[in-house]
């Protein structure tokens, strides 16, 4: 039997998890299958309930994690295999190689030496990045990462100069034994190439709302200038196309449940930063449940900022426009109308839907973790369902206490 | 201002009865409004008609021209994120048109549900056995008449004279007069009270202008259809052949009794001529290649309408009852129709006549009850289209 908790993600709801165990005694381990913890958290420009940054929560939760001896972390990990049952796991952690060695050294001066520029995920497609690098100035760990197969022959010889880097660093793998597990996988952005009637991608000025937070955020692509991806121009009137694939049976059958707070936020992030934008949400039903109905209100108060009833059915690329089509189900009347810049107002998608993942057949057909008391495994945040940072952080929480229940037996 | 809503919930029941059982499924999204290619601009259905529906608003659903309009592509339902099938409604709405504006409703009825397809079927059953005893007895002196050389001619027991036309004139008068009755009914239906208000171009158009140009711009280049989005091409196709389909078999039907009744009346008054489409016609003779051109066409059109309908994906859109007794009475007509003349032609009499005889139900089953069946459309619709370019919508 083992008293130790494997939490897998090490996002807002691993982190959360992770610390509240381990803060009442409990060795945890955090694998994190990216370089850095704070998972999409750390890809806003703001997040709620209160529009902090996201440098502020997370530098609590890592200096939390920092002084806390009973959280181990490993990045760039993932688990390849469970066995065993309820308070007795085995679980195999792949860790690949990070190249960078712990001295947190600023390599940003090294990395802009390297002549190659490859495509940044974590910019979504926005922006390149350098092969060597590192995610957001705040991030945790606070050390660079080498993406090793996007070197050229020059770079690597370049940086087999430096002390700071191993280049001959090898994958490893460790194993844990855990007595219950927390499955903190998070969430992946709906893919907008599936979205076929509106623009499916291919229209330039047409960006999905996680780009929008990487377009205003300091740390992103344009230092948090809002503009049109296609030239670079500040936009004037600014179209949110909410329900972009959620609580549709083609594509998620579910409320995201953020969405519509997600545009009235980046609603005010375009009025704050251009006082003469319009800026048009198109939605079913706003569902800004609770304390957000204030915000949304708030919001709405503003003269520039307009709600229409109807969703988009059609987004296409007009002559230095993109046209959106829709039914203003108020007013009985279909109309296409131009915008400089259109937000799809995508959803959450499980980070696990589709994927073979190593703890069996525990997602439902969404790719939601279905698990319980009796395997000892539990999920937290946005595996479970669509939730906001604050609502994740209460279900990592008790997520943890029921691992805890697990570990000690009640 | 507040608006008092008062839902017939019976009426909620019968529409999800007749196809539209998913309308509870709607959340007012507006995306099929948008996908219709075919909508107008200005109060687009059909997202519209669904929150009439949910809310049972029967008078606007029954006076709204609207679902006329709609040529049932299914693009709306494809989109729809509920599979909430606003497509079906609208086909609901038009079946329950069918049994609403017909006198006689009882008939409408029948085409609910395939218990009463013994009643349908019994009726022109019963009637040509009759019929076949009479002729077998008192006029062809056979059940299975073999004329000389061992040929086969229908004519022989079903005498156009005493058998077909007299049946089939007495129904085309009366499905005429319920058709009449019909559109009336339709028309004061959609008309709202006091006077017509017409707006938008084509204003200053008579009603006989107005039909001409649905039959012209419409009717006969199925450009509805073609508006509908290539990618629904297969419906379009198998639409039109089968409308040609028919008026090839119109044209061999009326040219067939035009030369029967020439030829008779004027023997009448002592002139005696040549019916050039004395039945049954040789393979020679125009008239038939035109008769074979027809059937061909409707065996391709029911084809592809088949096989369409079998593909749907049932999360989208489903097919009812309605749907298939109009195929499939299309297809009894086609296929006992090739059966006839190929039976006739092997010179099996004990096999033709029977053939014969389904054939003469299958073509009573289509007429008799034409304005009932879905095939309604092609009067009602017309009709509702001359409406609406009337009134300028």
């Amino acid at each position: 039997m083992s008293n130790s908790i494997l939490v897998v993600g090490g996002g807002f709801s691993g982190i959360t998890a992770a610390l509240e165990a381990a803060e009442v005694g409990y060795e945890v381990f955090i694998v994190e299958k990216g370089p850095y913890l704070g998972g999409r958290v750390a890809q806003l420009n703001k997040y709620f309930p209160k529009l902090c940054p996201p440098s502020c929560g997370l530098e609590i939760q890592f200096q939390r994690i920092k002084k806390n001896p009973n959280v181990k972390f490993f990045t760039l990990a993932e688990v390849t295999s469970v066995s065993g049952s309820a308070g007795n796991y085995t679980v195999k952690v792949k860790i690949k190689p990070r190249y960078v060695g712990p001295a947190g050294a600023d390599l940003h001066e090294l990395a802009q030496e390297l002549s190659a520029d490859v495509p940044n995920p974590f910019e979504f497609g926005l922006s390149n990045r350098k092969a060597l690098y590192m995610d957001v100035p705040f991030a945790f760990p606070y050390r660079y990462v080498l993406d090793r197969d996007k070197l050229t022959r020059d770079d690597e010889n370049l940086l087999a100069k430096s002390i700071y880097l191993d280049l001959n660093d090898t994958e490893r793998e460790i194993e844990l034994t855990v007595g219950s597990i927390v499955l903190a996988t998070g969430w992946k952005p709906y893919d907008v190439t599936n979205l076929s009637n509106l623009g499916a991608g291919s229209v330039a000025d047409c960006i999905s709302n996680m780009q929008m937070e990487r377009l205003a955020a300091a740390s992103g692509p344009t230092g948090g200038q809002i503009v049109r991806p296609s030239d670079g121009k500040a936009p004037k009137s600014v179209a949110f196309v909410q329900c972009a694939g959620s609580r549709d049976q083609n594509h998620l059958n579910y409320c995201s449940y953020i969405c519509c707070m997600a545009s009235l936020k980046q609603a005010r992030y375009v009025r704050e930063q251009y006082p003469d934008a319009k800026v048009t949400i198109f939605y079913i039903d706003l569902r800004t449940p609770e304390r957000y109905q204030k915000f949304a209100q708030v919001t709405l108060a503003d003269d520039g900022i307009t709600a229409v009833k109807g969703k988009v059915a059609a987004v296409e690329q007009g002559a230095g426009q993109v046209l959106v089509t829709v039914e203003d189900a108020v007013r009985g009347a279909k109309y296409q109308q131009g915008f400089d810049l259109v937000v799809l107002a995508t959803g959450m998608q499980p980070s696990l839907a589709g994927e073979k993942t190593p703890f069996g057949a525990m997602v439902d057909e969404d790719g939601f973790v279905i698990a319980g008391a009796e395997q000892g495994i539990f999920a937290a945040g946005c595996a479970k369902k669509p939730l906001d940072v604050m609502k994740s952080a209460q279900s990592a929480t008790g997520a943890a206490l029921k691992a805890i229940q697990t570990v000690r037996g009640r | 201002m507040a608006q008092r809503i008062e839902p017939d919930l019976q009426f909620i029941k019968e529409l999800q009865e007749v196809g539209g059982e998913s309308l509870k499924k709607c959340y007012q999204c507006a995306t099929c409004s948008v996908a219709c290619p075919i909508s107008p601009s200005a109060n687009p259905y059909p997202r519209k008609e669904m929150v009439w529906a949910q809310w049972g608003l029967r008078d606007k659903l029954l006076n709204n021209p609207d679902i006329w309009l709609c040529h049932n592509c299914g693009t709306c339902s494809d989109l729809c994120p509920r599979g909430a099938k606003p497509g079906d409604l609208l086909a609901a709405l038009r079946n329950m048109a069918y049994q609403r504006i017909n006198p006689l409703p009882c008939i409408g009825k029948w085409m609910t549900s395939a218990k009463y397809l013994p009643i349908l079927a019994g009726i022109p059953a019963l009637l040509y056995l009759v019929l076949w005893i009479i002729s077998a007895n008192f006029v062809a002196g056979s059940a299975f008449p073999v004329a000389e050389g061992g040929k086969i001619v229908y004519g022989e027991l079903f005498y156009e004279l005493y058998f077909i036309d007299p049946v089939f004139v007495t129904l085309a008068v009366i499905v005429a007069g319920v058709f009449f009755v019909g559109v009336r009914n339709l028309i004061a239906s959609l008309k709202p009270e006091g006077q017509v208000l017409k707006l938008g171009p084509g204003a200053d158009k008579s009603w006989v202008c107005c039909l001409i140009d649905v039959i012209k711009e419409e009717v006969l280049t199925h450009k509805k259809f073609q508006d509908c989005g290539a990618d629904k091409a297969d419906r379009k196709i198998g639409h039109m052949a089968l409308f040609y389909g028919f008026v090839c078999l119109a044209v061999v039907t009326g040219l067939l009794a035009a030369g029967f009744w020439t030829q008779m009346i004027l023997g009448w008054v002592g002139i005696h001529v040549h019916n050039p489409f004395h039945t049954p016609m040789s393979f020679a003779n125009p008239n038939k290649w035109l008769a074979i051109v027809g059937a061909v066409l409707l065996l391709t059109g029911l084809v592809l309408l088949t096989v369409r309908r079998l593909s749907l994906d049932p999360k989208k859109s489903a097919s009812n009852y309605y749907d298939w007794y109009l195929l499939g009475v299309i297809w009894a007509v086609a296929v006992t129709g090739v059966l006839s003349m190929l039976l006739r032609l092997s010179g099996v009499a004990t096999l033709a006549f029977p053939m014969y005889y389904l054939h003469l139900i299958a073509v009573f089953m289509l007429f008799a009850y034409l304005p009932w069946s879905k095939l309604g459309h092609l009067v009602y619709r017309t009709a509702a289209l001359t409406y609406v370019r009337y009134m300028g919508r």
